[in-house]
């Protein structure tokens, strides 16, 4: 499985929208209908899967999927 | 009855446990209820040396030990403490530390940037403590540090007198229906009778992870101070994108959650492969030992209680608000009924005016600090008039059913006052008229654009979406995410007024030409 796969995998578990449905402009909140909490805890599961740390201020400040790929891209 | 009693009774009894763990980076830190009580003892101490005697003192930061341990030196003085949200805008921290009349505050390290605002604006403040080991070494007189605080409290031998139970402890600002926050006014008798009447005992060391902000009287009191009075091991959740991680770290017993904290578990759970049995899942998510959520701040569907029923963790649903310290009533192990907030407190009494829910007790707030007009309003010959509509059934519990004012509960126990979000709103010269709804766990602006200013302009359709949207974009930065707008709805005709002239909130989702007469 791709990391964009297994990253869309992850934002799937808390919306309606599948995996192949996602693309890189729609938002977390506005789009796919995470709540606030929803969408801190699926940063803490990037974290976890990905093994990377998050700087929390600046994650929070992601909007989209493809804002979220390129933070982690650049932590890797 | 005193917190102090209470406390000092918990360091005598419980002296050898544990009474906070926390992370520094990966390693668990902890302090004893002797090591918890002593350095109480040395804040209070140090309060009381630097002439701090009867004054109002405010708190900034997330949960930590250090921020605990303040607030117990604070409010087992003579002093009272005005715990602030960290995530507030700079000019509205601003704004309570002047309104509360607050002479000192503790500040997280995490939190400096705001200092240099702060101590220019303002001028009651003469003293600033950072929540630190280490030596302030700043340029200010005014700013020192938790250490330096702490030196004075150990080179003094006076201590603070009690405090009578009737005394101010703690002021608790709440979302307000006329778009200001109010202070509530909690006496130590208030506090101390609701950590006594809500009706939950464990064994001592019993794990309880504390993951709700600290400035909210939810977690301040149940977490913090019920906890200490049972001597248990309460574990500070370092930041909500670990809460699940830090559950399999600390493998906490109780926890105390928002609604909206049980629905993104949840997701988690019930998204999972179905092929792993439940018991795996639940001890990989919960940390194998929990057992039991207290579920508060805002209605929980009962759904959610049958379904973490099947991973072995029972939710009990309570019901309160900051004005009555907070807990009014509870579900229990011993005694609870899926679907209601359970019975009231020993404490409390509950009657009902015209649907409405009004409480009497022990734990009801003295009133709004220094808003008389709003303290009448709210208490009327010592009934606190909820806000919220409800009954009892036949067996005792209480139920809720609706809401008297505005005020938008989020699922996170959020308290959102949409009239102070639409004052802001409105100041942008193309928002006509504005309605701020709760949809979806988020915040709507429903928006009629004021027309004069299009023609003017000679706007089309796109471009004042644009235009709003990048005014609410804007606004949005400087807010923290409970309550940030995430929908916008622009709306092709006014909203309905009522003979009044006043907009009707419940039917602000109709938008249809009006009647011309």
């Amino acid at each position: 499985m791709t990391q964009e796969m297994q990253f869309k995998k992850i934002v799937a578990q808390y919306c309606s929208v599948k995996p192949e449905d996602m693309t890189n402009d729609m938002r977390f909140r506005e789009d796919l209908g995470l709540s606030s909490l929803d969408f801190m805890s699926f940063l803490g599961e990037l974290e976890d899967t990905f093994d990377v740390e998050l700087d929390e201020q600046d994650a929070l400040k992601v909007i989209t999927i493809g804002q979220a790929l390129e933070l982690l891209e650049e932590l890797q | 009855m005193l917190i102090r009693d209470i406390l000092e009774e918990s360091a005598k009894k419980f002296a050898d446990i544990t009474a906070v763990k926390w992370l520094q980076k990966k390693e668990i830190l902890e302090r004893s209820y002797s090591g918890l009580m002593e350095n109480v003892v040395i804040i209070r101490k140090g309060l009381f040396a630097e002439g701090f005697n009867k004054k109002h003192i405010a708190l900034i930061g997330t949960s930590s030990v250090e921020w605990i341990e303040s607030y117990l030196g604070v409010i087992t003085g003579s002093t009272v403490a005005v715990p602030l949200d960290a995530g507030l805008p700079e000019e509205d921290l601003i704004d309570l530390i002047n309104r509360s009349d607050s002479e000192a505050l503790f500040l997280s390290p995490k939190n400096t940037s705001l200092l240099a605002g702060i101590l220019a604006s303002c001028p009651k403040l003469k003293k600033v403590w950072l929540l630190q080991d280490e030596e302030a070494g700043a340029d200010d007189a005014k700013v020192a540090s938790l250490a330096e605080l702490k030196t004075s409290g150990k080179n003094s031998s006076t201590d603070s007198g009690k405090p009578s139970p009737e005394d101010i402890t703690t002021i608790i600002y709440t979302s307000g229906t006329t778009g200001k926050s109010k202070g509530v006014m909690l006496t130590q008798n208030n506090l101390a009778t609701n950590v006594e009447s809500v009706n939950y005992t464990t064994e001592p060391g019993s794990i309880l992870l504390s993951v709700l902000p600290i400035h909210h009287a939810f977690c301040l009191v149940m977490d913090w101070l019920k906890g200490f009075s049972l001597g248990t091991t309460i574990c500070i959740n370092d930041s909500l994108l670990h809460m699940v991680r830090n559950m399999g770290i600390f493998k906490p017993q109780v926890m105390l959650m928002v609604p909206m904290m049980i629905e993104t578990i949840y997701k988690r759970l019930a998204s999972a492969d179905p092929a792993i049995p439940k018991k795996v899942l639940a001890d990989n998510v919960f940390g194998g030992n929990l057992k039991i959520i207290f579920s508060g701040g805002a209605h929980l569907d009962p759904y959610y209680i049958d379904k973490f029923a099947e991973y072995g963790v029972d939710i009990f649903e309570g019901y309160g608000m900051s004005e009555c310290s907070p807990v009014i009533s509870s579900n229990t192990p011993e005694d609870h009924k899926a679907g209601s907030i359970g019975r009231p407190l020993s404490n409390a009494e509950v009657s009902f005016k015209d649907g409405e829910i009004l409480v009497k007790g022990s734990s009801v707030m003295k009133g709004y600090y220094k808003m008389p007009e709003e303290t009448a309003e709210t208490l009327k010959d010592g009934w606190l008039h909820t806000g919220d509509k409800g009954y009892i059934d036949e067996d005792g519990f209480l139920f809720i059913n609706g809401r008297v004012k505005n005020l938008i509960i989020l699922s996170n126990g959020e308290n959102i006052s949409p009239e102070e979000i639409e004052n802001k709103l409105a100041l942008n010269p193309l928002v006509g008229e504005v309605i701020v709804t709760g949809e979806d766990n988020g915040l709507t602006a429903r928006i009629y654009p004021d027309q004069d200013v299009i023609q003017v302009k000679g706007l089309d359709e796109e471009a004042v979406q644009t235009g709003i949207q990048a005014f609410l974009d804007q606004y949005n930065k400087n807010q923290p995410t409970y309550r940030q707008i995430t929908g916008l709805v622009i709306r092709k005709n006014p909203f309905i007024r009522s003979s009044t002239k006043k907009i009707k909130r419940q039917e602000a989702m109709i938008d249809e030409a009006l009647p011309t007469t």
